[in-house]
């Protein structure tokens, strides 16, 4: 029940620009210094974001990626949902499965509480909260 | 983000022994045939569980398992943990191998997804789901 290093590295690359937002677009190489993630890998989790909407490139010599959106409009569960694909512990069962009765208990006492606790916490989260810059009341928790 | 096959199959497993009668052993060949999983995968699945006390076994030609506790005493938890090994959704969240720990913002994420993750599963006991798995089909039930 692992998040990947896609979803893991995807939303570092959102928070290393949402933290360097001052400037017109920052370059992939030196996000990848910063993060110590490889710029190989950080590219393709950027165009991951960037077809979802979140982050924008700015092609040329001295291009980058900058968010496309305010840290305010990019909420968490989404991006992690375009990079992870879902956000679901099991998958709703298929239309052609027959569930067997424990199957489907397991699953409404189990999975669905999981995957509903799972999307609340990631949900109500936006990039500014995470970075930080909204949300006073729950700011004391990043420096734990 | 997904629960393996291990952690989905060892919980129908161990819900099907929870709601047979505990003073008897049931086979993994039973089990195979009440659940419609593979009796091969379900010996598998058996060895850790076994270990960790959540099942025992009784050998003979009326051998085979039963819960190791009373229903109440096993968590969803407990089950995940040794089926799927540490339920964190990364590592980070209780290691303190990462060099940026001090000042990632995205760990305190994690963290937050970590507890709600562990205090869901280990607040749901197997007899709550034996309870569930009675009611489940009234149309009234609620979740």
């Amino acid at each position: 029940m692992k998040i990947s290093t896609r979803g893991r590295y995807g939303v570092r690359l959102l928070i290393d620009l949402g933290e360097h937002r001052d400037q017109p677009h920052v370059a992939l190489a030196s996000v990848a210094e910063r993060q110590g993630i490889s710029v190989r890998y950080l590219e393709q989790v950027a165009v991951l974001l960037r077809r979802a909407g979140f982050i924008r490139s700015v092609k040329g010599a001295s291009g980058g990626y900058a968010l496309a959106l305010s840290p305010e409009e990019i909420n968490i569960g989404d991006a992690l949902r375009s990079l992870e694909g879902d956000m679901l512990v099991a998958d709703p069962p298929s239309p052609h499965e027959t569930e067997t009765k424990i199957r489907r208990c397991v699953r409404l006492m189990v999975f669905d509480r999981l995957n509903e606790r799972v999307a609340r916490v990631i949900d109500n989260k936006t990039l500014a909260s995470v970075l930080g810059t909204v949300d006073p009341d729950e700011s004391y928790m990043y420096f734990i | 983000m997904k629960i393996s096959t291990k952690g989905r199959y060892s919980l129908e497993a161990l819900l099907c022994l929870a709601l047979l009668p505990g003073s008897s052993y049931t086979s993994t060949h039973s089990i195979a045939e009440l659940t419609g999983l593979p009796e091969g995968y379900l010996e598998q699945l058996f060895i850790p569980l076994k270990k960790a006390g959540i099942i025992s076994s009784g050998r003979g030609p009326l051998g085979g398992y039963h819960l190791g506790k009373t229903d109440g005493e096993i968590s969803v938890g407990d089950i995940l943990r040794v089926a799927e090994g540490p339920l964190e959704p990364v590592s980070c969240v209780t290691s303190q191998s990462c060099p940026a720990q001090s000042y990632c913002l995205s760990r305190h994420t994690w963290g937050e997804l970590y507890s709600e993750i562990t205090e869901c599963v280990d607040n749901i006991t197997l007899a709550d789901l034996v309870r569930a798995y009675s009611v489940i089909d009234e149309p009234e039930y609620v979740i």
